[in-house]
């Protein structure tokens, strides 16, 4: 039986959890994306929180905390058959326990790990690409990442630039990150460092007029920095995809950088 | 002169630097800007196909010492800048808030005297650390030959710091570069490494005795610009990483820039093979259990060029092989061409749970196309062709010569 759910990580576990107490599941998809076949039966999965809490628990417990994160970082993968890759990495978790991670050339645990590293690594990559504005009230940084890596980031930048007021934006979700900042006294950070909201808007004339100038000796800096004698762009764009060249203002040339003889 | 101007002239001539990591400290925000990952960060790659991750720049390039194989020395006729110490705090912090860096890796030309330079360097870091609470990353360069005390000033605000050694041999550093030595550059080294193990040791008992360089220290060498060999050079880097328990040692293939007779003529291209075959020998040294004798010796003086240093030991060791990947010890599997410390590891953590076959072994991040001539799984030889390192030999190396850019 294929089971539909509605996106959410905690719809996500719902599945899991009937899969064990009802009807076996077959496959999970969501259910805005599923197409429907002839032969299949389906079953919509409502979100339960009690029962997602259950399996998540069940999971950190039964199989490892490794696990857990592995698989909510699967899930936010963009990888259009993840729920499935989940669901058999967690039946086959279920019955080694925390060992399962040590089958990594089992398909099951194989691409599964194969995929959350790919997660990893956009992660890891964005903590370096992401650039910032300064609008005059808050930096600004938009990314169209392939994968929704927003929240794994967030953490970084809440410590690194604590004192600032910031928006992350990822343009393909309209989705964003605000930090609203400690209050003034320095003393005390506010509650919740920063939340996920929708976000349509798009900021790219609300920058300040100083910020040019700094955008500029970056600018600059770029293009000096590079050694002519060892030009290797095969090599740079295996390090900074072209997918990711819109961001990145670097790749801009058209604020006018000055070239010195 | 604006500051446009000056990052022109600064940026330019600190682009012959190689280190640029920040990896290696770990600490968070508290209450300022910045912090450190230990895993390191990479924010661009220039079009030379590096990392920038730190703002690597010198804080000026006028320099009283003659260096022949280096741009900024005396008698060359090129424009001179010097940065104020506020402005380059004020770039770094403007940089940093807008992600475009993980820190600031600052260097400089020796200015009227290296206690000079060394008191306007600790100025800088300073006005960084304590006016703007910057608590990104910091690597410095010590001029060699500064007053110790004013070294170990800068070692209390850096996170790493680098006394660059230039060449392996006081031979070549005498022919190139007059003003230096390399007893005053292992004095200088040596200084830090006591300091090091110093405030280790007091950190272990007094809660508050300050951090001091906890990135640890490195350096770095250039790497054609004399006739040295690739042994010296390896023994070098060993020996500083014994005795001064280096972090890193880095190579920086020469770009002829000054016309000498000492020198490579200009047109030379960089030795980038070269480069890269003794970063992959650094790398055994560092994390594959190799000592520079096994890499090089007297007879084979040279790295080679058409086969990395591993397979080339490999090659010169077929006693050694094949291995049997369920049995062997993961210092054993280290050696095998095309495994590497993550899929050693991986081996030897399937292995518990149950033996491996070929199949599967392809599947756990090894280069199969290398290790299958090297290996067994189950008893059986994994090689499409007889274990006989003539035979292996020609099917490893490339047919065509290797491009030198085509490498990377
Ligand atoms: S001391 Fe440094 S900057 Fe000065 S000439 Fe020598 S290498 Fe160049």
């Amino acid at each position: 039986m294929d089971y539909l759910y509605d996106g959410s990580f905690d719809g996500l576990l719902t599945c899991i959890y009937h899969h064990y107490y009802g009807a076996a599941a077959s496959s999970i998809y969501q259910q805005d994306y599923y197409q429907p076949g002839l032969m299949v039966n389906t079953k919509v999965v409502e979100t339960d929180p009690a029962l997602a809490k259950r399996v998540y628990i069940a999971i950190e417990e039964k199989i490892s905390g490794d696990a857990l994160e592995k698989t909510y970082h699967v899930y936010l993968s963009s990888d259009s058959n993840k729920e499935n890759l989940i669901l058999n990495y967690l039946r086959l978790g279920f019955k080694m326990g925390a060992k399962v991670d040590h089958y990594h050339s089992h398909p099951d645990v194989y691409s599964l790990h194969k995929l959350n590293r790919r997660v990893g690594i956009e992660t890891h990559r964005l903590l370096g690409l992401l650039r910032f504005k300064d609008t005059g009230r808050f930096l600004y940084a938009a990314m169209s990442p392939d994968h929704h890596i927003l929240t794994l980031i967030a953490d970084h930048f809440a410590d690194r630039l604590a004192g600032e007021r910031w928006i992350i934006h990822d343009q393909k979700r309209k989705l964003a990150i605000v930090y609203v900042g400690q209050d003034d006294s320095k003393m005390k950070p506010i509650q919740d460092k920063w939340y996920l909201t929708d976000f349509a808007y798009l900021m790219e004339d609300d920058i300040a007029d100083k910020d040019q100038h700094w955008q500029q000796l970056w600018q600059l800096y770029f293009q000096k920095i590079g050694i002519e004698s060892r030009l290797n762009p095969r090599l740079q764009s295996q390090f900074v995809p072209q997918r990711y060249r819109r961001h990145l203002l670097e790749f801009q040339y058209t604020s006018g950088t000055r070239k010195v003889p | 002169m604006d500051i446009m101007t000056k990052l022109d002239i600064l940026a330019d001539a600190a682009k012959y630097d190689v280190s640029c990591s920040s990896s290696g400290v770990g600490r968070n925000n508290s209450g300022g800007t910045g912090n450190c990952r230990s895993f390191g960060i990479c924010h661009a790659w220039s079009s030379d196909g590096r990392c920038i991750s730190l703002l690597k720049i010198l804080l000026s390039n006028d320099c009283i010492y003659d260096c022949q194989y280096c741009v900024n020395r005396r008698s060359n006729d090129i424009p001179r800048a010097s940065f104020f110490p506020r402005e380059l705090a004020e770039l770094t912090i403007q940089f940093y808030r807008r992600n475009y860096i993980e820190g600031l890796f600052l260097s400089a030309a020796v200015e009227k005297s290296p206690d000079y330079t060394m008191e306007k360097i600790i100025r800088v870091l300073t006005l960084l650390r304590e006016e703007y609470e910057f608590q990104g990353y910091i690597h410095v360069k010590v001029i060699p030959g500064a007053d110790p005390l004013l070294i170990y000033r800068a070692g209390l605000l850096a996170d790493r710091m680098s006394v660059n050694i230039e060449q392996p041999t006081e031979g070549s550093l005498r022919l190139l570069a007059p003003q230096k030595s390399l007893s005053v550059i292992y004095l200088s080294m040596k200084e830090l490494t006591d300091k090091i193990q110093e405030h280790k040791a007091d950190r272990r008992h007094f809660r508050h005795t300050p951090r001091f360089v906890p990135g640890g220290q490195s350096t770095q060498m250039i790497v054609g610009a004399s006739q040295d060999s690739d042994l010296a050079i390896l023994h070098t880097a060993q020996a500083l990483y014994e005795k001064f328990r280096l972090k890193r040692v880095y190579f920086s293939a020469y770009v002829p820039v000054n016309k000498d007779s000492n020198l490579p003529a200009v047109n030379t291209a960089p030795p980038l093979l070269r480069e890269h075959r003794l970063y992959q020998s650094d790398w055994l040294l560092r994390f594959y259990h190799f000592k520079a004798e096994e890499i090089v010796d007297s007879t084979h003086a040279n790295l080679e060029t058409e086969i990395d240093p591993k397979t080339a030991w490999a090659l010169r060791h077929p006693e050694f092989f094949p291995l049997e990947v369920n049995r062997a010890s993961y210092e054993e599997l280290l050696r095998v061409p095309g495994i590497g410390t993550k899929s050693a590891w991986r081996i030897v953590s399937q292995r518990r749970v149950a033996a491996i076959s070929v199949e599967q072994l392809k599947k756990m991040g090894v280069v199969f196309k290398r290790a299958q001539y090297f290996v067994t799984c189950k008893g059986v030889y994994a090689g499409n062709k007889p274990y006989d390192p003539a035979i292996i030999r020609k099917v490893m190396v490339p047919e065509a010569p290797l491009q030198q850019m085509s490498l990377f």
